[in-house]
């Protein structure tokens, strides 16, 4: 009898010790960035194996940005996190890190992208920068001899072009099915319009004050409801896919690689998986084209990657030892050709892409007016919501008219 | 005179415990929250009804009702039919009855995650693996299932009656076992036909497995969440998207209390038919 309950004190206390001594020397890294899970791992061994006091270890999850919101509630916050929101920037959530050594490395426009409108401040550090827009099959241009569109009727023109001369490709391929891609085409497009005529911080204040006779959502003349109509213009004309609503963005990656679709929009986080497949196949890369009058072609520039110290760590200094080894130049450039983006670091130089569409996305970025993602959506009405209302418009639920009024309707009810 | 707690009570102890603490307090806290304006993150308030006015006035709201609604019903009286269907045919000895008895059952073993995928890359539109056999034979599947609502709601409830008949089948397989041969016997001398037979004797004797699995099929089909997540992710747009999916998309669009509310009103959804078929079933039996 005595030697079981000998053995049960042992091994609760073996538990408990476990348990403490795991809690106080690990320092916990949270992220949902798919692209560099096993960099990241090997950059965290490297780390653990020359640090002495603590620990660091990964925890990677697909719905992070949903996750770390239980993480939050049920108290288990991470030390370090790649998952943004400005909810928990307002909740004074995130460490201040203005003052860190780090942004004399970065471009100064990703310092801006990651400056809190509200309160001037950095609660983020991006390491990368990201570009969306339209990829497109080079050879395919080049055999119909077509130059990427500035406007929106030339657009049009070159879809048409494809559709007559190379009847067997779709002209643009639009992943329906997963209404993030459809929500992109907002963000980029009407919203786009919106950043590019407002200017940033206008823009953003917009949005976040929700200035109606500013966004114009439900304007029949309004950039919104132009976008519906164009989209629209699209499907009548047969020049994206049939099959919208059920494709998937993986058919659209294997129609891009079989050559059976010469356009695409998306982020360079797409790049990766299309080298690893095809490392020489001949990409290029365009602006969204200006469909309102007075405007200009338009392409995201936006901070990617960016890392959170929580402001209740229990090791701050930790944290940020960890983020001064992640951030060296070294492992910035193998990050950077993983994810396959341009790093925020001016003293890095990476070969995230093949040269030539290098030279290409910096031509669109002198050429176009960039513009940044937009944080300052209503809490209640995500990307994906916006993208669920652009299924709704091609499955014919909407008039153009009538999506602009939805949105508007969706965009307040969202606050 | 004070009563003893015999053993049979106390042995009731820890799972009365376990109902307390995975149950009771969860719903409470849950009734609490569903009249706060919890966001999941800061400080909850009061707001009355305000949450079950806002669901009743919500168009996207009434229409997740009308899908789970149309889903649970069209599920529950198929799987029923099918089920019945397949341990009927099962009753009689034939060659690989085991084997056939497991092939119908295995799809419930499976995640239905994982089958409304598998589903889906059979089916999709244009590119699944059945318009690729079609093409092979020279021929073309131009249906869209997922154009229009009662094509793609169809096939959803399909799909979830392919998955879970098995299950409905052992239930009455073992229902059907379980009537004495002995009632069939003098049901025929007395003259009675096949389907006398069935409606007079089979059925009477089956109302508990017919309770048993109308209730777990409502409550399994009101409460759908995976098959819809994988096959249509609720849309085009919201047009198939479940009361389930509807509380989650809530609950992590910063309207945690919100979807509390909702949760309460999915709860009372599933408890009025699971009450009203027990007191249909129970005065039959």
């Amino acid at each position: 009898m005595n030697k079981r309950v000998i053995s049960v004190i042992a091994i609760i206390a073996l538990i408990t010790t476990g348990l403490f001594a795991n809690g106080s020397s690990e320092l916990s890294f949270f992220t949902g960035k798919v692209e560099t899970i096993d960099l990241l791992n090997s950059i965290i061994n490297d780390f653990n194996a020359q640090e002495t006091e603590f620990s660091v270890s990964q925890e990677y999850q697909k719905d992070a940005s949903n996750i770390i919101k239980v993480k939050f509630a049920s108290g288990e916050v991470p030390d370090i996190m790649t998952t943004y929101e400005q909810a928990y920037v307002d909740q004074g959530k995130y460490l201040d890190l203005s003052n860190e050594s780090w942004w004399n490395r970065l471009v100064p426009s990703m310092r801006d992208n990651c400056t809190d409108i509200k309160t001037g401040k950095q609660y983020r550090v991006c390491t990368n920068m990201t570009m969306a827009g339209l990829f497109y099959n080079k050879d395919i241009f080049d055999e119909l001899g077509l130059k990427t569109a500035t406007t929106w009727d030339e657009f049009v023109a070159n879809l048409e072009v494809i559709k007559r001369e190379r009847p067997d490709v779709t002209p643009l391929f639009l992943p329906g099915k997963e209404a993030w891609s459809l929500g992109h085409w907002i963000e980029f497009v009407p919203h786009g319009y919106l950043k590019q005529t407002l200017g940033p911080i206008e823009s953003k204040l917009a949005m976040l004050n929700n200035e109606s006779d500013k966004l114009n959502f439900a304007d029949p003349n309004g950039a919104m409801v132009e976008f519906a109509r164009n989209i629209v213009e699209l499907q009548e004309k047969g020049l994206i896919n049939s099959d919208v609503l059920s494709a998937t963005a993986d058919n659209r990656t294997e129609a891009f690689l079989s050559g059976q679709t010469a356009m695409f929009s998306d982020g360079m986080w797409a790049l990766g998986g299309i080298l690893a497949t095809e490392p020489d196949m001949n990409i290029g890369f365009a602006p969204y084209p200006a469909y309102m009058p007075n405007s200009k072609p338009v392409v995201l520039s936006a901070e990617d990657s960016g890392y959170s110290i929580s402001a209740s760590s229990t090791n701050i200094e930790g944290a940020k030892k960890f983020l001064n080894y992640l951030f060296s130049a070294e492992n910035m450039k193998k990050y950077s050709e993983a994810l396959g983006s341009p790093s925020a670091f001016k003293d890095v130089d990476a070969a995230w892409a093949p040269d030539g569409f290098r030279k290409e996305v910096k031509q669109v970025l002198n050429s176009a007016s960039n513009i940044g993602f937009t944080n300052e959506k209503p809490a209640g009405f995500s990307g994906d919501d916006a993208g669920r209302m652009v299924q709704d418009l091609l499955a014919g639920t909407y008039t153009p008219e009538e999506f602009g009024v939805a949105y508007q309707k969706a965009w307040n009810n969202g606050f | 005179m004070k009563k003893r707690i015999d053993g049979i009570q106390l042995m009731s102890i820890p799972a009365a415990l376990l109902y307390g603490i995975f149950f009771i307090f969860p719903l409470v806290q849950g009734i609490r929250l569903s009249f706060t304006d919890w966001d999941g993150m800061g400080k909850a308030v009061f707001v009355g009804f305000s949450n079950y006015v806002e669901f009743f006035s919500d168009s996207r709201a009434l229409g997740d009702i009308k899908t789970t609604v149309f889903f649970a019903i069209g599920s529950a009286l198929l799987l029923n039919l099918v089920g019945l269907s397949y341990a009927l045919l099962m009753k009689n000895k034939f060659k690989l009855q085991d084997f056939v008895r497991v092939v119908i059952y295995l799809p419930a073993i499976i995640s239905p995650l994982i089958m409304g995928y598998i589903w889906y890359f059979l089916l999709q539109p244009g590119r699944g693996f059945m318009y690729r056999a079609a093409e092979f034979f020279n021929t073309t599947i131009a249906w869209n299932w997922m154009g229009a609502y009662s094509y793609t709601i169809i096939v959803l409830i399909l799909v979830n009656v392919w998955q879970y008949s098995g299950m409905t089948m052992i239930i009455y397989l073992a229902g059907l076992q379980s009537i004495p041969r002995e009632l069939y016997e003098s049901a025929r001398i007395d003259g009675a036909s096949k389907s006398q037979i069935f409606s007079k004797v089979t059925i009477p004797l089956l109302v508990p497995s017919i309770r048993i699995n109308v209730v777990t099929n409502i409550i399994g089909s009101l409460s759908v969440f995976d098959i819809i997540m994988s096959l249509t992710e609720g849309g085009p747009g919201y047009s198939t998207e479940s009361l389930s999916i509807y509380i989650m998309r809530m609950c992590y669009g910063n309207k945690t209390g919100y979807s509390t509310a909702v949760a309460m009103i999915l709860f009372v959804l599933i408890l009025v038919p699971v009450i009203v078929s027990f007191k249909f079933t129970k005065s039959r039996s």
